[in-house]
C-alpha cells in the first residue's frame, strides 16, 4: 500500500469512467478494477468514490442499476453511456498530451536548453 | 441543464429509494471488503477499523452524493420552510395580521385584475384580433355623434378599400325562435356574409351564408351558436338541414358556430343573414345608418388604421360629388370613422376600471408597507438571536435564504387566503353589475390567474425579504450583542424609516378616501338631476311583434287592445306605449325638418329623438304639459297629422314664439303640406339616454300610426307598487296572443338606478378600499407606536423615576403621531388633488379640489390615527418606573 501513489485532483472521475467502460461495475468493484488495472499503484480515496459515481450518474456520463452480485448479494451496476464514452475519449487524449509534454520537459537536459 | 433537472427531479419524486439505495450501496461495500480482508486473514474487528479509517464517516459520503444531484438544497428548504411555519405559529397576532392583511390586498387586486384583464387585457377570441376595426359615421355639427353604417356604405366599399383584407356588417336583434306553443326570444345577429371571414372565425360545421342569400326572398338559412346547439338540439351532429322557426318563418340550418365564438358583449344564440332589398343599397340610402347596422373590416397584415381612414375619407369625398345632399352632410360635419374594434367597444368603460386598478394597488401598496414594517418590528426583535448564530458560524447566504422562505411563506399562505377572497369578490361584482360591462360576461376566476395571483405572491414574498435581510446584515454583530442585552434603542436610521413608511401609509390611504370621496359626490350630484318625468309607479316592458305575424293594422290593433284591456284593469291608473321609452339603454334619433325654418349657415338637419306614441304615454309617463295638449288615443288612429314635440325641441326653432300650430315633416327634407305634422302641444324636456345627458337634443312625438315598428314598449301606471304589476302585464299581452312575450319589464325607477351602475358600482368600491386602506393605516400606525414604546419602556422609566409625568409621557406620543398624521395628510392632499385631476373623465361636475371631501378626508384619518396612538401612548404613560428598573 505504501508504495500506492496519490491521485491527481481531476483524476478520479477519468479512473472511474475508464474502469466502467470495461464492464458494468458495482462501486466496490470500481474500487477494485481501479487497483487491478493501476497495478495497485493507484489507490483512491474511498470517501470520494461514491459521491463521483453519484456526481457522474447526475451528469448522464454512467447509468446506474440495479442487480445481482457476483455472490448473489443485491448491487447497484453502473454503465457507461454515450456521452460518457465521448467524455472518456477525451479525457484520455487531454490527460496524454499533458503526461507527454510534461515529460519531455522534464527530460530536458542542459544541452538541449 | 434538462436532463440534469430531469434526474433531479426523478431523485426528489423518488427520495426514499435515493436514501435506501445510498446506504445498502455503502453496506455492500463495507461488508464486501470485510469479507475480502478477512479472506486475506485479517480478523473481522482490524478489517472493520481499518474500512472505517479508509472509508470515512458514511454521514458524510451520504452528504457528499446528496450534494452531487443537488438533493440537499430541497432537504435545506424544507429545513427552513419548517422552521419559519414555527416561527411564525409562535407570533400568532403578528401572522394572523400579516395573513389577513395580504389576504384582503391580494383578494382586492385579483378581483379588479379580473375585470381588467377580461375587458382591457385578454384578446378577443378571434385570430390577430388587433387588426379587427369599426367603422362609423358620425354627423357631429347635427348633434349625432354616432350613427352605425349604412347598407349602401356596406355595398359600396365592401372590396373597394384597399387597406382592408375584408369587410362586413351585421346588426343585433331579438327573435322570437321555435315551434309555436314553445318559442322563446333569443338574441340574434344579423350579418354579411363575410362577417365569419372578416372575424376569422366561421362554422365548426356547415357553411356560412352566401351572397345569394342576402334577398328576403333566399334568407332562409340560419347558423346556430355553440350553446343554443347544445341546448336545443343536444349537440345533435346531423342538424345541418333541419328546420328552425324564426319569427314564425322556417329556416334551414346551415351551420353551427365553434364553442369560442363570442362576437364583442353580444350573446347571440342564432345568427340570420343580412338580407336587404336592392333600393335599400341605393347611393341615395347612404346616410340611413341610424346604429341599426354596424360595420367591421380586418386590415391587411401590412396596414394601418391611418392609411385605412385615408382611404375611407378619399372615398367618401369621391361618392359625395354627386350626391344631392352633398351640402347638408358636409354642413353637418360627415366623417367615417375607423376605429380598433375592442378599444372601441371599451372605452367607455377604459377609464373607470383603471381608475379602480389604481385605486387597488395603492391598497396593495399600503399593505406592503404595513407589512415591511411589521417584518422590521419583528427583525428587530430577533437581532440577537441571529446575531448569537452568526457569531456560531451561520453564513449569510444561510440567513438570507431563511429571511426569504420564511417572508415568501408568509406571502404565499396570504396569497392563497387572497384566491378565495378574490373568488369571492368576483361574485361581489357579478352583483354589483360587472357582467354587464361590455366584454364583462368573461369575467372569470380561472387557473390563470390563480397562477398569476401566486407568483405575485412569490415575487412579493422576496421583495419583502429585501429590507428585512438588510437589516439583519447591516448590523454589526458585537453591537447587536451588546445594546439588545441592555435593550436599547434601535437605530436612529430604522426609526426614521418606519415613521416615513406611516407617513406614506396615511398618505396613501388618504389620496384613496379623498378620491372615494369623489366619486360620491359625483355620484350624489347625478342622482340629484331629475330625469323630467316622473318615474315613480311606473312600470314598462318591451313587446315585440314579428313582421312574419303582424302587418302594421295587426300591429294597431294589437296596440289598441293592449290599451283597451289595460285600462280597465284595477289599479292601472293610465297606460301608454311608445318605440322606446327612456333608459331603455338603446335611443334613436331622426331628423325633421321645420316648416319655414331657415337654416344658418353651416347648420345641418338635426337629428332628434323621434317616437311613435299611442294610449296616454304622457300621462303615464308623468311627462309635463307646458303648451297645448298631449296627444289623445284618437290621434293614435291615422286620422289627424299631429305631432307633439319637447321643450328643447321649441327653444332651438322658436326661441321667441309658441310652437303651437307650427309644421314639420318626418325626415331631412320639406315636404307636400299635406305631410307636414302639426305641433298641438309642448311638453318637457326628458332625459333620454341618461342622467347625465348634457346636449339637449330635443324630441317629437308622432301618433303610433305614423310609426309602427316592431317592437314597443309598454308603460303603465300603477296604483301599486310597479313591480307587482308584471305578471298582470304579461297575462295581458298573452290573452291578446299567446306567443307574444314580454320582456325587459322594469319599474322606471328601476331602470333610471341601473343606468347609474357605472357610477354607483366604482363609488362603492372606492369606499370599501378606503375602509381597509384606513383598517390597514391604523394597524400600521399601532404596530409602529407599540414598538416605539416596548423599545423605550427602559428610558421612559428612567425618565419616570426621576421625575416625569405620565402626561408628558403620553403627550409626547400624542404629538409624535400628530406629526406623522400632518406628514400623512399635506403629502395625501397634493396626492388627492392630482387624483381629481386624473378623475375628471369619470367625475360628473365635481372640481378636482374640493375643499368639504378634503376636510372630511382629514377628519376621518385624524380619527383614525389618534385612535390607533391611543392604547399604545396610555401603555407608555402606565409603564412603572420600579419594574422597568429591576428587569436589568
Amino acid at each position: 500500500m505504501d508504495k500506492a501513489a496519490e491521485l491527481l485532483p481531476g483524476t478520479l472521475d477519468m479512473l472511474i469512467l475508464k474502469a466502467v467502460s470495461l464492464k458494468p461495475l458495482h462501486g466496490y468493484g470500481v474500487l477494485l478494477r481501479i487497483r487491478q488495472i493501476s497495478k495497485d499503484a493507484l489507490e483512491i480515496p474511498q470517501g470520494s468514490l461514491y459521491p463521483a459515481l453519484y456526481r457522474l450518474e447526475h451528469h448522464g456520463l454512467i447509468t446506474a442499476e440495479w442487480g445481482q452480485s457476483e455472490n448473489n448479494r443485491r448491487a447497484k451496476y453502473y454503465t457507461l453511456t454515450a456521452a460518457g464514452r465521448r467524455r472518456l475519449r477525451e479525457e484520455t487524449a487531454g490527460w496524454n498530451r499533458l503526461a507527454s509534454a510534461i515529460a519531455a520537459a522534464l527530460n530536458t537536459t542542459s544541452e538541449e536548453v | 441543464m434538462f436532463k440534469r433537472l430531469l434526474s433531479l427531479f426523478r431523485v426528489l419524486t423518488r427520495r426514499r429509494d435515493f436514501e435506501e439505495g445510498m446506504s445498502e450501496e455503502l453496506r455492500f461495500h463495507i461488508e464486501q471488503y470485510t469479507d475480502d480482508l478477512v479472506r486475506s486473514g485479517m480478523s473481522r474487528e482490524k478489517a472493520a477499523r481499518m474500512i472505517r479509517a479508509e472509508l470515512g464517516s458514511p454521514i458524510n459520503i451520504k452528504a457528499d452524493c446528496r450534494e452531487a444531484f443537488g438533493v440537499h438544497f430541497f432537504d435545506e428548504f424544507r429545513r427552513q420552510l419548517s422552521y419559519a411555519a414555527r416561527l411564525l405559529r409562535k407570533t400568532p397576532a403578528f401572522t394572523a395580521t400579516a395573513l389577513l392583511t395580504l389576504a384582503v390586498c391580494f383578494g382586492a387586486n385579483l378581483t379588479i385584475f379580473a375585470v381588467i384583464d377580461s375587458v382591457l387585457l385578454r384578446p378577443l377570441p378571434f385570430p390577430e384580433p388587433d387588426r379587427l376595426t369599426m367603422i362609423f359615421n358620425t354627423y357631429p355639427k347635427a348633434g349625432v355623434d354616432r350613427d352605425g353604417s349604412s347598407l349602401t356604405n356596406y355595398y359600396e366599399r365592401r372590396g373597394r378599400i384597399p387597406a382592408f383584407a375584408s369587410l362586413s356588417i351585421y346588426g343585433y336583434g331579438t327573435e322570437i325562435v321555435g315551434e309555436p306553443g314553445s318559442t322563446e326570444r333569443l338574441q340574434t345577429m344579423r350579418v354579411s356574409p363575410d362577417f365569419f371571414s372578416t372575424l376569422g372565425l366561421g362554422p365548426a360545421i356547415g357553411r356560412t351564408f352566401t351572397d345569394e342569400e342576402t334577398t328576403s326572398e333566399t334568407n332562409h338559412v340560419a347558423i346556430l351558436s355553440d350553446t343554443f346547439w347544445r341546448q336545443r338540439y343536444n349537440a345533435d351532429p346531423n342538424v345541418i338541414g333541419k328546420q328552425i322557426r324564426v319569427n314564425s318563418v322556417p329556416r334551414t340550418v346551415i351551420g353551427v358556430l365553434p364553442p369560442a365564438f363570442r362576437f364583442l358583449s353580444s350573446d347571440a344564440r342564432v345568427f340570420l343573414p343580412l338580407a336587404a332589398r336592392l333600393e335599400d343599397r341605393a347611393p341615395s340610402r347612404r346616410h340611413s345608418g341610424g346604429n341599426v347596422i354596424q360595420m367591421i373590416a380586418r386590415l391587411q397584415p401590412d396596414a394601418t388604421l391611418a392609411q385605412a381612414q385615408s382611404e375611407i375619407d378619399a372615398q367618401n369625398e369621391a361618392l359625395e360629388v354627386d350626391d344631392p345632399q352633398a351640402k347638408m352632410i358636409a354642413d353637418a360635419g360627415f366623417r367615417s370613422l375607423v376605429v380598433p374594434l375592442r378599444a372601441d367597444h371599451v372605452a367607455a368603460v377604459r377609464p373607470t376600471l383603471l381608475l379602480l386598478e389604481a385605486g387597488v394597488l395603492v391598497l396593495l401598496l399600503i399593505g406592503a408597507v404595513n407589512l415591511v414594517n411589521l417584518l422590521l418590528i419583528r427583525a428587530s426583535g430577533r437581532v440577537k438571536e441571529l446575531a448569537v448564530r452568526q457569531a456560531l458560524g451561520a453564513g449569510w447566504r444561510y440567513l438570507v435564504s431563511e429571511v426569504v422562505v420564511e417572508t415568501t411563506l408568509l406571502t404565499f399562505a396570504g396569497g392563497l387566503l387572497g384566491l378565495a377572497i378574490g373568488a369571492g369578490g368576483i361574485q361581489l361584482l357579478r352583483g354589483l353589475g360587472a357582467d354587464r360591462l361590455p366584454l364583462g360576461s368573461r369575467i372569470v376566476f380561472d387557473a390563470r390567474l390563480a397562477l398569476v395571483a401566486l407568483v405575485a405572491a412569490i415575487i412579493m414574498g422576496i421583495v419583502f425579504a429585501v429590507p428585512v435581510a438588510c437589516f439583519h446584515l447591516r448590523r454589526h454583530l458585537g453591537n447587536a450583542l451588546q445594546s439588545e442585552s441592555r435593550g436599547g434603542t434601535s437605530g436612529h436610521g430604522a426609526q426614521i424609516l418606519r415613521h416615513s413608511f406611516i407617513v406614506s401609509q396615511i398618505a396613501l390611504a388618504f389620496i384613496l378616501l379623498a378620491g372615494a370621496g369623489l366619486l360620491g359626490l359625483s355620484l350624489q350630484r347625478v342622482m340629484a338631476i331629475s330625469p323630467g318625468f316622473q318615474s315613480d309607479h311606473v312600470l314598462t316592458g318591451q313587446i315585440l311583434l314579428p313582421w312574419a305575424d303582424y302587418s302594421e293594422a295587426g300591429r294597431l290593433k294589437f296596440v289598441e287592445s293592449l290599451m283597451d284591456k289595460l285600462d280597465h284593469l284595477p289599479g292601472v291608473l293610465s297606460a301608454g306605449v311608445v318605440n322606446n321609452v327612456p333608459f331603455s339603454g338603446n335611443s334613436g334619433k331622426s331628423a325633421a325638418t321645420v316648416a319655414g325654418h331657415v337654416r344658418r349657415p353651416g347648420e345641418s338637419a338635426r337629428g332628434h329623438y323621434s317616437y311613435g306614441v299611442a294610449g296616454d304615454y304622457f300621462r303615464a309617463m308623468g311627462f309635463s304639459l307646458r303648451a297645448g295638449r298631449f296627444l289623445t288615443a284618437d290621434d293614435s288612429r291615422r286620422s289627424a297629422r299631429v305631432c307633439v314635440v319637447d321643450e328643447d325641441f321649441a327653444r332651438y326653432y322658436w326661441p321667441h314664439a309658441s310652437a303651437i300650430g307650427q309644421g314639420l315633416w318626418d325626415g331631412s327634407e320639406a315636404g307636400k303640406d299635406a305631410e307636414a305634422f302639426t305641433i298641438v302641444g309642448v311638453v318637457g324636456g326628458v332625459k333620454q339616454a341618461g342622467l347625465t345627458e348634457s346636449e339637449a337634443h330635443g324630441a317629437i312625438y308622432y301618433p303610433y300610426a305614423f310609426r309602427i315598428g316592431d317592437s314597443v314598449f309598454v308603460a303603465v301606471r300603477t296604483s301599486l307598487p310597479p313591480e307587482s304589476f308584471a305578471l298582470t302585464l304579461q297575462k295581458v299581452v298573452r290573452q291578446i296572443d299567446a306567443d307574444v312575450p314580454v320582456s325587459d319589464l322594469r319599474s322606471m325607477d328601476t331602470r333610471i338606478a341601473d343606468s347609474l351602475v357605472a357610477r354607483r358600482s366604482p363609488a362603492l368600491l372606492a369606499g370599501l378600499f378606503s375602509g381597509i386602506a384606513l383598517l390597514l393605516t391604523s394597524i400600521g400606525t399601532y404596530g409602529v407606536l407599540s414598538y416605539a414604546v416596548a423599545q423605550r419602556r427602559r428610558e421612559i422609566g428612567l425618565r419616570m423615576a426621576l421625575g416625569a409625568q405620565p402626561g408628558q409621557i403620553r403627550s409626547e406620543f400624542f404629538y409624535l403621531s400628530l406629526r406623522l398624521l400632518a406628514g400623512g395628510v399635506i403629502l395625501g392632499v397634493i396626492g388627492a388633488w392630482l387624483t381629481g385631476q386624473a378623475m375628471q373623465a369619470v367625475l360628473f361636475h365635481v372640481p378636482a379640489f374640493n375643499p368639504a371631501i378634503l376636510a372630511g378626508a382629514v377628519f376621518v384619518m385624524a380619527l383614525v390615527s389618534l385612535i390607533a396612538c391611543l392604547l399604545p401612548s396610555q401603555r407608555a404613560a402606565r409603564i412603572s418606573p420600579m419594574e422597568t428598573l429591576a428587569e436589568e
